[in-house]
C-alpha cells in the first residue's frame, strides 16, 4: 500500500475521532449553522491585513538583510538594532505601543502631526505585523543571501559587476529558493497573528474573523461554538496557501531538482524561525548528491500536510 | 535567464512595496480629525455641527445594552438607542467605533471618538480623565451563581471567599476590591476575601459560570440587565440579590483637542430632556422590560 494512502487513512480516523467528540459535547450546531457566514465574512478584511504586511515585511527585510551583511557601520547598526527590539518584544505589545502610544508621544505637536499618528486599528496592525515579522525575515533573507556560495560572488566580481549588479542577477535570484519556503511560513503564521488587532478594537467595516467569532460568541454566550468555527476558518484559509506556497516552491526550485526524482517533500517540519538553511532531515526518495552540489541542502516544507 | 529571473524580482518586490503604500492610505480613514481648529469653528460642538458627524464608541458585546446584528449589519441596544437619540436632537448622524473597554476607561481617546455611551458609571477615578453628564439609567449590580446552586442565598454573607467572576476595570471589579466610589451613594462592601477572577467582559464570566456550580467560579456579579438577558437566551443561572446600584452616564474625553465642554453642555441637556418627556422611560421598557432612567428610591 502506498505511502500517501496509509497516511491519508490515519488522517481519516482522526477525523473520525474529532467528529466523535464534536457529536459527544453536544455544540449547539443550530447556532453554528446561523452564525458561520458571518464569520466568515471577516475573511477579507484577514487577508487584507495579512497581505499589507507581508509586503511591509518583505521591503524591511531585504533592507534589513542588506543591512546585516554590510560593511557600512550606520547600516550594520542601524538593522542590528531593528531585528534586536523587534524580535525582542511582545507582537501585541508592539501593537499597543503603535497604537496608543505614538499619539501621546506627539501631544504637543500640531493638528497635523497629531492626525498622522493617530492610527486606526487596523493601521497600527499592519505596521506593528509589518515591523515585527520584517524583523524575522531579516534574518531569514540574510542566511538566504549568505547561502549562495561565496565562489558566485567572487566570480560575479572578476566579471566586473557591481555590487548592486552582482546582488540582483547572481545573488538573490539564487537566494531566492532558499528565502521562499521559510518567508511562506511566516505569511501563514501572519495570517493567524491577525486575529490580535481585534484586541486594539475595530470599527464595523474592519471586522476580521477572530472578532467577528468573539463578538457573537458573546453576545449569543456561545463562546465555544463561534471559537471553533473561527479556528476551522484559520485552518482552511493556512491549507489553501500551504498548497499554493508548495507550487511556488516547485517551480523556484526547478533548476535543482532532479528530474523524475523526489519533489521538495522532506520530513514534516517547520523551518526554525530566523534561519533559512536547513540541513535535510532526510525523508526524501533519491536526492543524490554524487555530485557535490548544493543539492543536499533539503528544503523543509513551510506546514506539511 | 539570470536576468529574466532578477527582474522579475525586482519586480515582485517593487510590486509589494507599491502595495504596502497603498495599504496604508486605503484604510478606513479617521473621520474625526479632519479640518479642526482651522475650519472656523473653535471648539468640539461646533466642529461636530460643522461636519455633521458625531463618533461614538460602543462595545457590541454587551446585550441588551449593545449588540451587532449580524443579518442587518447593524448595532442594536438600549445604549445604541439612547445615542441615536442623542445625536438626532444633536442635528447630526452617528458613526460607530468599538474600542475595548478598558482602553475607554482610561480616558486619552487621542480624538478617535467623540462620546461614550457604554454603560459607564461615572466614579469619582474616571472622572479625573472624563466629561460626565447626568445619569441616563441606573441599573443594580446582582449576584448570579449557578442555578444547581443551593447554597449562596444572602450576598451579604455567603460570597465570603468564593471565587467569584467580574469584567476586568468595571464597578463590579472595583466593588470587589473595596476601592468603589459612587458619589451620592454608600456602598458596603459586604464580600470578604473573594477570589477575584477578572474577565475581558461579562459574557465570558457568565459563559465559565454556566459550565457548573463552582467549576469555574462560584458565582458572578454583573449588572442585573445582562444577567437577565443570560438566563433569557437559556443559560442554567439564578440570580441571587442585588448588592448595590450603579448610574450610568455619557463620557467625554477631558483631554480632547478641542474643549468639549459646551457638548458636554448640550448632552447633559438632551438627556434631561429626554427623561423629561419620557424617551428614556420608554426606551428602558422595551429593551429591559422595566423602567430604569429613574434613580432608585
Amino acid at each position: 500500500m502506498p505511502f500517501t494512502l496509509k497516511v491519508a487513512i490515519v488522517w481519516l480516523a482522526i477525523f473520525v475521532v474529532l467528529a466523535l467528540m464534536f457529536a459527544f459535547s453536544q455544540f449547539d450546531t443550530a447556532w453554528m449553522k446561523d452564525n458561520w457566514s458571518f464569520i466568515l465574512g471577516g475573511i477579507w478584511v484577514t487577508i487584507f491585513i495579512a497581505a499589507c504586511s507581508i509586503s511591509l515585511a518583505t521591503v524591511l527585510a531585504l533592507l534589513g538583510a542588506l543591512g546585516r551583511i554590510s560593511k557600512n557601520p550606520v547600516a550594520y547598526g542601524v538593522s542590528g538594532f531593528y531585528t534586536s527590539f523587534f524580535r525582542g518584544t511582545p507582537l501585541i505589545v508592539q501593537m499597543f505601543l503603535i497604537y496608543l502610544a505614538l499619539p501621546q508621544m506627539v501631544q504637543e505637536s500640531s493638528q497635523g502631526v497629531r492626525d498622522f499618528f493617530t492610527l486606526e486599528p487596523v493601521e497600527a496592525g499592519i505596521i506593528a505585523l509589518g515591523l515585527n515579522y520584517g524583523a524575522y525575515m531579516t534574518e531569514i533573507f540574510r542566511a538566504g543571501i549568505q547561502s549562495v556560495s561565496h565562489g558566485q560572488r567572487e566570480a560575479a566580481e572578476a566579471l566586473g559587476m557591481t555590487y548592486r549588479q552582482t546582488m540582483k542577477r547572481v545573488v538573490l535570484p539564487q537566494a531566492a529558493r532558499v528565502i521562499i519556503p521559510p518567508t511562506g511560513n511566516e505569511f501563514i503564521a501572519m495570517l493567524k497573528d491577525t486575529a490580535l488587532v481585534s484586541f486594539l478594537g475595530s470599527s464595523f467595516a474592519m471586522m476580521e474573523i477572530f472578532r467577528r467569532a468573539q463578538l457573537m460568541g458573546k453576545v449569543d454566550f456561545r463562546n465555544m461554538e463561534a471559537l471553533i468555527l473561527a479556528a476551522g476558518m484559520y485552518w482552511m484559509l493556512t491549507a489553501i496557501f500551504t498548497f499554493f506556497q508548495g507550487k511556488l516552491e516547485a517551480r523556484v526550485g526547478k533548476g535543482y531538482v532532479r528530474a523524475g526524482g523526489g519533489t521538495t517533500k522532506a520530513a514534516p517540519g517547520h523551518a526554525a524561525r530566523g534561519t533559512a538553511i536547513v540541513t535535510g532531515a532526510g525523508g526524501t526518495q533519491g536526492h543524490g548528491g554524487a555530485s557535490g552540489y548544493p543539492m543536499e541542502i533539503d528544503v523543509p516544507e513551510g506546514g506539511d500536510h | 535567464m539570470q536576468k529574466r529571473r532578477a527582474f522579475a524580482i525586482a519586480a515582485l518586490l517593487l510590486s509589494l512595496s507599491l502595495v504596502a503604500a497603498a495599504c496604508s492610505k486605503s484604510t478606513t480613514p479617521d473621520t474625526t480629525s479632519s479640518a479642526g481648529a482651522s475650519a472656523g469653528g473653535n471648539d468640539l460642538l461646533a466642529k461636530i455641527q460643522q461636519d455633521g458627524v458625531i463618533v461614538i464608541s460602543t462595545d457590541p458585546a454587551y446585550p441588551p445594552q449593545s449588540s451587532l446584528n449580524p443579518k442587518t449589519g447593524k448595532y442594536e441596544g438600549f445604549d445604541i438607542d439612547v445615542a441615536e437619540e442623542i445625536g438626532k436632537r444633536l442635528g447630526v448622524t452617528v458613526e460607530w467605533k468599538e474600542p475595548p473597554w478598558d482602553v475607554l476607561t482610561a480616558g486619552h481617546w487621542n480624538d478617535r471618538w467623540d462620546m461614550s455611551v457604554g454603560s459607564m458609571a461615572a466614579l469619582p477615578v474616571r472622572a479625573e480623565v472624563m466629561y460626565f453628564t447626568e445619569p441616563y439609567y441606573y441599573v443594580p449590580a446582582v449576584a448570579v451563581v449557578h442555578e444547581d446552586n443551593t447554597t449562596i442565598n444572602d450576598v451579604t454573607t455567603d460570597l465570603d471567599g468564593k471565587a467569584i467572576g467580574v469584567c476586568s476595570a468595571c464597578t463590579y471589579d472595583l466593588f470587589l476590591q473595596q476601592t468603589l466610589v459612587i458619589t451620592g451613594e454608600d456602598i458596603q462592601f459586604v464580600v470578604d476575601n473573594p477570589d477575584i477572577r477578572g474577565y475581558d467582559t461579562d459574557s465570558t464570566a457568565l459563559q465559565d459560570l454556566s459550565l457548573g456550580d463552582g467549576d469555574r467560579l462560584d458565582a458572578v456579579i454583573t449588572s442585573g440587565t445582562t444577567a437577565q438577558s443570560a438566563i433569557d437566551k437559556g443559560k442554567p443561572l439564578r440570580i441571587v440579590g442585588p448588592i448595590f446600584a450603579e448610574a450610568n452616564s455619557v463620557a467625554f474625553d477631558k483631554s480632547s483637542s478641542l474643549d468639549g465642554q459646551s457638548l458636554v453642555a448640550a448632552v447633559d441637556k438632551i438627556v434631561q430632556e429626554m427623561r423629561a418627556d419620557g424617551t428614556l422611560s420608554e426606551l428602558s421598557l422595551k429593551w429591559f422590560e422595566v423602567d430604569l432612567s429613574e434613580p432608585p428610591v
